[in-house]
């Protein structure tokens, strides 16, 4: 006669070792010490993180069972997965997160840097991203001394901001649209929009460092600070009443990290900028593009800081656009994959996933019918244009900066 | 086991090199310094024989103040003892006065290996292991790329990478110098944080005599490589320019 199965055998053994229960208590100690940190107590496994986790599906941990994880003293488990390099940082989980949990800021963050001290190893690409920033303050490992040169070669008069010198706008240009060949180019037609605009603008020049947000997500915080303690020494050297960004990165880190830091400024992003002057704007834009556009919104503009409106207004604004909407929109966007150090993550996170976030995103976008995908954030340029090249849509759908169409209804028609 | 890594700065080639005025050295006002990729590696290979076997590592960096980042940072990793030797990036070029010198900073102290990078990128030059084994009468391989510990029979065993993909397995009695090509891993990442927190209290040994005067090596001339006008673009649509390759990869016998 079969034994009749008991409670015991019904139920996975579960011994946790004790030492991975202090280092998960030391580990939850310091996430409660975080500003609202104590929410991560209120977790009631709803689930929603995790049904909303563009990468959910391929982690071991995804955010529900992490947390549970974490109640449980299995710290050591969740660090020898893969799933706290599986996150881009897209914020949809802390978003709808009804307990108000910062997942990202506080618990995917902390992870990394816990993993960091550890020494526990990083993924290739993301380490060398560190190392560089740390070096020359860009993770491309360019000269800093180059980091002007994105103006070269043209007529374009782009005013570098001395020590001493003051102007009303300050351009933060950022990584991507100062060293990046593909945002290099986005970057010099804004260049041309500011000066039709006549703005009286400037940038740091060479003395501009990344503002390093994508670092700080990537669990180096230590990083983040030696890159904010350069800016923030070289931005008081000038005088000026705001700081305009081109990176949605670099606006969620002024706005968002600097002060915590001891640096407050007046933080526009671009698309904010130019709808604060669209009056002036308008009457330059005479030629008609005749093209069916669809916007994808950024996750540290959207998501993380709300900004929705201004950047479908200003394409609404250029002649001959018809704005279209892809199904997940606004709130609900689907993140390119490249926050959070994911640009640095791509090929570690391609062999967990089947068709990268990229991918997904442009189908959707040709799926509105769109001839040109609109983007707001440098990281999206080349992510989504490669991601054209693969899903087979050449040709067919083109991703542009919002800033290259404005140029191109600037030029005479 | 006792352990010792030597490593030095090297000017960092992202920076484009400036020749100063008399056309023998480069401009160090212009050059921006970094740790030799091969002397990491070196530290790499020494933290994992550590990590396996327990011991001591012992980190000389030979440079200006930029070697003292590199000890806080060594050490951050793993690295116990800091040993700070200045010297100028003249003198540092020349290996035969600076495994004289380093000769005389090693000497009294006992270590089962020391490893190195096999070169620096400054001189390509690679012979400070070997000379600094000459002077100690002490057994030298380079080019590794693994090295393996027995502490009871006091020996290593190296791998060392010969061209056409030969591998040669050696046993070396300690102690001994290696040159490392490249660690079993890639060098391991150390957050900032860790390299601030260890630099609040880190000791270093600080030696700062003048390199020794032995004859070695006199640079006559520096002189940066002269763009030539050797490349030919091929012009044309995809199937004149496959022609052109074919066409030429035949003139020359390769197909």
């Amino acid at each position: 006669m079969q034994d009749e199965p008991t409670t015991q055998s019904l139920l996975p053994e579960i011994t946790i070792d004790p030492a991975s229960k202090e280092a998960t208590r030391d580990y939850l100690r310091r996430v409660i010490a975080l500003p609202e940190g104590q929410k991560i107590q209120n977790c009631i496994q709803c689930g929603t993180c995790t049904g909303g986790c563009p990468h959910g599906h391929v982690m071991d941990f995804a955010p529900r069972k992490m947390i549970a994880a974490l109640r449980a003293g299995w710290i050591d488990e969740i660090l020898t997965s893969d799933t706290i390099w599986l996150c881009v940082a897209c914020y949809t989980c802390a978003h709808r997160c009804h307990a108000g949990i910062e997942l990202v800021d506080h618990m995917i963050t902390s992870m990394r840097e816990e993993f960091l001290i550890k020494g526990a190893g990083v993924p290739t690409e993301l380490q060398s991203a560190f190392e560089r920033s740390g070096r020359y303050g860009n993770p491309f490992g360019e000269s800093p001394r180059k980091r002007g040169k994105w103006t070269k070669g043209t007529d374009l008069e782009v005013r570098e901001l001395k020590a001493g010198d003051s102007a009303d706008v300050l351009w933060f240009v950022e990584c991507f649209p100062a060293f990046h060949k593909r945002n290099q180019e986005a970057s010099r037609d804004f260049a041309r929009i500011l000066n039709a605009l006549k703005v009286d603008y400037g940038t740091l020049g060479k003395d501009e460092w990344c503002t390093g947000d994508g670092r700080r997500l990537g669990g180096e915080k230590g990083l983040f600070e030696v890159l904010y303690e350069h800016n923030a020494a070289e931005l008081a050297k000038r005088e000026f009443n705001e700081i305009l960004v081109t990176d949605p990165h670099a606006y969620n880190a002024l706005v968002r990290e600097y002060p915590t830091l001891g640096s407050t400024y007046k933080v526009t992003h671009y698309s904010q900028f130019l709808m604060d002057r669209i009056e002036e704007l308008k009457p330059l834009m005479t030629k008609s593009l005749d093209l069916k556009v669809t916007y994808h919104d950024p996750c540290y503009l959207g998501r993380r800081n709300d900004i929705y409106e201004p950047p479908r207004e200003l394409l609404a604004s250029i002649p001959g656009v018809k704005l279209v909407e892809m199904d997940r929109n606004r709130e609900d966007a689907l993140c390119c994959g490249g926050g959070g150090g994911g640009v640095w993550l791509d090929s570690f996170i391609w062999e967990h996933t089947e068709v990268p976030l990229p991918e997904q995103r442009v189908k959707e976008a040709a799926r509105t019918g769109a001839d040109v995908m609109a983007v707001a954030c440098p990281l999206e340029v080349s992510r989504f244009e490669d991601a054209v090249k693969t899903a087979g849509l050449e040709g067919q759908l083109a991703v542009k900066e919002i800033t290259e169409l404005i140029a191109e209804a600037m030029e005479p028609s | 086991m006792d352990l010792i890594v030597l490593m030095k700065q090297v000017p960092d080639v992202v920076e484009e090199l400036v020749i100063d005025d008399d056309g023998k050295a480069l401009d160090t006002d212009e050059v921006m310094y970094i740790p030799n990729e091969l002397d990491e590696h070196a530290l790499e290979q020494a933290l994992l024989l550590k990590e396996q076997h327990g011991g001591k590592i012992t980190v000389i960096s030979v440079g200006g103040d930029e070697a003292k980042d590199a000890l806080a940072s060594a050490v951050a990793k793993g690295a116990d003892e800091a040993v700070y030797v200045e010297a100028e990036m003249e003198g540092q070029c020349d290996n035969h006065k600076l495994a004289s010198h380093l000769d005389g900073i090693i000497k009294g102290r006992t270590f089962d290996m020391l490893l190195t990078g096999v070169q620096a990128v400054d001189d390509i030059d690679g012979s400070v292991g070997s000379l600094l084994a000459t002077h100690m009468d002490l057994p030298y391989v380079g080019g590794l790329a693994k090295v393996s510990a027995d502490p009871g029979r006091r020996v290593t065993t190296v791998e060392k990478e010969f061209p056409g993909g030969l591998l040669g397995e050696m046993e070396v009695t300690f102690p001994a110098i290696l040159g490392v090509q490249s660690a079993e891993q890639p060098p391991r990442y150390v957050p900032v944080s860790k390299v601030m927190q260890t630099k609040k209290t880190l000791e270093v040994e600080e030696l700062g005599d003048e390199l020794p005067e032995v004859s070695g090596l006199a640079i006559q001339e520096m002189v940066l490589p002269e763009p030539a006008e050797r490349a030919e673009m091929l012009e044309g649509d995809g199937e004149d320019v496959a022609a052109r390759i074919v066409e030429l990869l035949q003139e020359r016998g390769l197909l």
